[in-house]
């Protein structure tokens, strides 16, 4: 058995792409790998394949539900595709982030505000990597007492979220070696989407994994509140034992599924060019299936694990993921994997709205209205990870804002393009079960929370910070929103077929590699034609923000010798009746943000005057004398500036509506605060 | 007397009173006044000479309120979409049975207003007690007359309602609810915990309400000048008699119908606000008849069940006159 074991870990170790492991075994001693001429082996990525592959996953692990434990064992092919040697190796152990409540993640927890309190003994998790052998060339090399626990970014002696392997030597630029490690995991009560609730199983960062290797060193970050990951690609061949009669979806595509005597089922699956692998398991799922299909796009098999209590809402997920693969392949460029999982996690597992390579989560409540994108919003939103983050890997422990703003600009853009009228607000209410819609209020692109958060907090800090360094609860801000509001803006500022063309250039460049901010401003600019520089130091290395407005608007006969201010008297009654109307238009520029905008004056008698402002003054006047007084004047009447904090003062009228507004609000407010008062009343 | 008596009796006393209702309708609404005109200042100086009036007198313009809501301060922290058309009774609702604090401001004028219908609780149940017409004097001479034992009372009845929220709310909800579902994944099961413990929550309210209700119908018709007496007897009241209960159910009911009828039939943020006002005010006054109906109701309940509503208390047909005086003169009142 043992040497059946040895040949399958060597198929799938040396001879890319590897066969499953199902059949290997728990417990027993692990499979080393054969030795190679000269020690480490220098191994290219085989031809035809998208992505690197230098870090190569050959893994099997065991859920012991009992005890919420994982009992794993794996062999890390990795080769060295930076231009420097390494004489260690870094993993991320990310469940260590719940080790204790010292941790660099339970720090940052507090800081941002977030955490409800110590973890109970009971909710912990942690991984305890138990061996790490050198199995590549001669023997293998025992290198378990050669491990340490590194806090590479705060110095945290608690934080054990990263491991330091030494190697007995350096391993050269396209060298490469192969690790075996064997480790057990307690898995945490869900956190950070990842975890056990009651028998719902989210396996997020769950394994060893080796840091990135770059120019500059390893790029091997603590986990972090904040931020993300960032690994190399590679293949994935992943068998998971689990209880049988549970169903398990993981990264990738089921190759084999065998019953053990124990009561036990080993499911294998394998996947390439990934740079994660997640899984989940739980005997409860409902296992959905349907296909995309669309025309110049290749076709996708479409997995739901569903929640049993959302049943009569396997449609809608399908609907939005085949929304977000047709847009996000038309415009950006095709999915390449031909099947795709999507996990409608449990209630309470806070697992929602996470994206892995070729799996993600949704989320959805018992209870969804169907003029809300919920679930829809978030399931095209990590549908829409599978192009920015899976596909193009940026570094989202620091350039978090790349995948996350580019993406939750993408996903507006879907959910205008295929939810244009069924984008309602809603609030719930009792306990925040009972959803109630506003028909009358439809949410647009800019509406939908992100300038208002952005408003909040826009000069928290630089979006040029590594993200991880953030200052606490900025994160979202600035990753999704800020971001998403300057891809709107360029959008506008460049025309959606330039933009759309800039992205995907980005996309087509950068997928299956790991992109840098500088690379995205530079595609931009190049696709565009334009030094958008001074755009991207505003936006990305600087806080500026922005806000232009109508000071004032006067428009009067000429001669007359008053100045009209907004009055409310109707304009066209003060239109001259034989002379001109002297208009005075000034725009003013209240931010410190400086973006050019047109302003447009409309006269009584309907005519147009649209001028070009390039935004540097603080303020630009503009007089004209017309047949017709002015009735209106905006800054920016395209809503070109997303990133304008105060669209209420982008445009003046002399007719304001404001007093019949308000009388109109008014009495809809008195109605909602008399029944409170009656409500009070009840206990008088 | 019957509990379908009573309820049909009590239905009678308040529409042949129809001051009374208006006057509460006025009442409530001079209250809210203030605060509403404060917040139309706050609106039309936000939107001032801006095109965004135009779409938020025609609709809504969210990216405006959005704007105007982080912007606020005192009542127009409260204007938020929850007001708007049936939102606007589920998301008060909501506030108490979920036991969400409000605005400094908002709670400041629901406090007046309770201390309001405090002094006028005397009148409205003394009107009901006698079942005739009153004139404004005696009206707020009753008002005046029991004030200080309803504000006794309310002390009591504060003591008790802050109990129930401080500590059986907080229990339920911050407590139980939260161990209990700790490790449920089904949300519907959380959901049908959640209404149990509503309904847990709102029978101890009631129930402290109907108690602390039948207190001053009781000092009423009975004058009775002991508040803790009052509600001693109260509590006796309602403990050997279950038709109180069912008195109190079908009222709620009624209740229930005029909300859920609102909630559904409530005018959108784009109608006229003409129509807002009609529609929104007519569901007030509906709401204030079937608060009225309770009192009436309950004050035909306890004197048709307790004989000496009617004969023991009986002071002298003086200034301030009882209600019990009047019974006594035409007994008994048969409706």
């Amino acid at each position: 058995m043992r040497r059946l074991i040895q040949v399958l870990l060597v198929a799938s170790c040396v001879a890319l792409p590897r066969g499953p492991l199902a059949t290997l075994s728990l417990g027993g001693e692990h499979p080393v790998a054969p030795s190679r001429s000269g020690g480490f082996s220098n191994v290219p990525a085989p031809a035809g394949a998208r992505s690197a592959r230098n870090a190569n996953y050959a893994i099997e692990v065991r859920l012991r539900p009992a005890t919420h434990v994982l009992d794993g064992r794996e062999v890390i092919t990795w080769r060295n595709i930076s231009r420097v040697s390494t004489s260690e190796l870094r993993f991320h152990l990310y469940y260590n982030a719940w080790k204790n409540n010292r941790s660099t993640f339970a720090r940052e927890d507090r800081l941002a505000g977030f955490f409800p309190g110590p973890l109970r003994e009971q909710d912990l998790g942690w991984i305890d990597v138990t061996s790490i052998r050198l199995v590549t060339g001669g023997p293998p090399v025992d290198l378990t007492a050669a491990r340490r626990y590194l806090a590479p970014d705060d110095g945290n002696a608690d934080d054990q979220t990263v491991m330091i392997v030494a190697l007995p030597r350096a391993v050269a630029p396209a060298e490469s070696i192969d690790i075996a490690l064997e480790w057990t995991s307690k898995i945490p009560r869900t956190v950070a989407r990842t975890g056990v609730i009651a028998d719902y199983y989210f396996l997020g960062q769950w394994f060893p994994k080796i840091g990135v290797l770059e120019d500059q060193g390893w790029n091997c970050h603590q986990f972090h509140e904040s931020t993300e990951f960032f690994a190399d690609y590679g293949v994935y061949d992943v068998a998971m034992t689990v209880p049988r009669g549970w169903v398990v979806g993981a990264t990738g595509t089921e190759r084999s599924r065998r019953d053990n005597p124990d009561g036990t089922t080993t499911w294998s699956y394998r996947e390439e060019d990934v740079h994660d692998f997640a899984w989940t398991t739980s005997p409860n799922y409902l296992d959905r299936r349907a296909r995309f299909e669309h025309p110049g796009l290749p076709p996708v098999d479409m997995r739901l694990l569903l929640q049993p209590e959302h049943a009569s809402q396997a449609e809608r997920h399908f609907a939005a993921t085949r929304a977000a693969l047709r847009y996000y392949g038309e415009w950006f460029g095709p999915y390449p994997y031909g099947h795709i999982t999507i996990v409608d996690p449990a209630w309470q597992s806070h697992a929602g709205g996470m994206e892995y390579p070729t799996l993600f989560t949704a989320g959805t409540r018992w209870l969804a209205p169907e003029r809300v994108t919920s679930p829809e919003g978030v399931t095209i939103h990590e549908c829409g990870h599978q192009f920015w983050y899976a596909l193009v890997g940026n570094n989202e422990f620091e350039d978090a804002w790349l995948d996350e703003g580019l993406n939750t600009y993408s996903t507006a853009r879907v959910i205008a393009e295929a939810y244009r009228d069924a984008n309602r607000l809603d609030r719930r209410f009792l306990g925040g079960f009972v959803p109630y819609v506003f028909p009358d209020i439809s949410l647009d692109r800019f509406d939908d929370d992100g300038l208002a958060d952005y408003r909040r907090a826009a000069r928290v800090d630089l979006p040029s910070v590594p993200s991880y360094r953030y200052w606490p609860n900025a994160a979202g801000t600035l990753s999704y929103s800020k971001t998403a509001l300057w891809l709107h803006t360029l959008e506008n500022y460049l025309g959606w077929p330039t933009f759309r063309a800039c992205l995907a250039t980005y996309f087509d460049r950068w997928k299956f590699r790991h992109p840098k901010p500088q690379d995205f401003f530079q595609v931009v600019c190049e696709v565009s034609g334009q030094d958008l520089t001074w755009f991207f130091d505003q936006v990305y290395r600087g806080t500026q923000v922005f806000d232009y407005g109508i000071d004032a608007l006067r428009s009067a006969p000429a001669g007359s010798g008053d100045i009209l201010e907004p009055s409310g008297r109707p304009a066209s009654k003060r239109s001259p009746s034989g002379g001109t109307c002297h208009t005075q238009v000034v725009v003013r520029r209240y931010g410190d943000g400086v973006f050019p905008v047109d302003v447009l004056v409309r006269f009584a008698n309907g005519e147009r005057v649209r001028e070009r402002w390039d935004g540097r003054e603080l303020w630009k006047a503009y007089t004209y004398e017309r047949r017709a007084c002015a009735v209106s004047a905006e800054v920016d009447p395209g809503r070109v500036l997303a990133l304008d904090v105060n669209p209420t003062n982008n445009a003046r009228v002399v007719q304001p509506l404001a007093r019949r507004a308000a009388t109109k609000w008014m009495i809809t407010w008195l109605v909602w605060l008399q029944d409170l008062l009656l409500a009070y009343s009840y206990f008088a | 007397m019957s509990v379908a008596n009573a309820f049909t009796s009590g239905i009678r006393r308040v529409n042949h009173a129809p001051s009374l209702l208006v006057g509460v309708w006025l009442l409530t609404f001079l209250a809210a006044l203030p605060l509403g005109l404060q917040v139309r200042a706050a609106i039309a100086e936000s939107l001032g000479a801006s095109p965004a009036a135009g779409a938020a007198a025609r609709g809504v313009d969210y990216t405006w309120w959005q704007q105007f809501s982080e912007e606020a301060t005192g009542p127009s922290k409260a204007f938020s979409p929850a007001i708007v058309g049936g939102a606007a009774v589920i998301d008060n609702l909501s506030s108490i049975i979920d036991n969400r604090s409000h605005e400094i401001a908002v709670a400041a004028a629901g406090f007046t207003y309770a201390i309001v219908w405090l002094i006028l609780a005397g009148g409205i149940l003394d009107r009901y007690a006698r079942n005739r017409k009153v004139g404004s004097f005696a009206f707020f001479s009753a008002c005046g007359g029991y004030f200080a034992r309803f504000a006794r009372l309310a002390i009591v009845a504060g003591l008790a309602y802050v109990a129930l929220f401080a500590w059986l709310h907080g229990w339920l909800f911050d407590g139980i609810y939260p161990r209990v579902t700790a490790n449920w994944t089904v949300e519907w099961h959380a959901f049908a915990l959640r209404v149990s413990l509503y309904c847990l929550f709102g029978a101890a309210l009631c129930l402290c309400n109907l108690v602390f209700d039948y207190a001053k119908v009781r000092i009423v018709v009975e004058d009775r000048r002991s508040v803790v007496g009052a509600t001693i007897g109260a509590l006796r009241f309602v403990r050997r008699r279950p038709g109180v209960l069912a008195l109190y159910l079908i009222d709620g009911c009624c209740f229930a119908v005029v909300m859920t009828a609102y909630a559904l039939a409530a005018p959108g943020a784009r109608v006229s606000p003409w129509w807002t006002l009609a529609a929104g005010q007519a569901y007030l006054l509906a709401r204030i008849w079937v608060k009225l109906l309770f009192y009436a109701s309950e004050v035909a309940y306890f004197q048709g069940s307790l004989a000496h509503a009617a004969h023991l208390a009986r002071p002298l047909p003086a200034w301030p006159d009882s209600p019990a005086a009047d019974i006594a003169d035409s007994p008994p009142a048969k409706d």
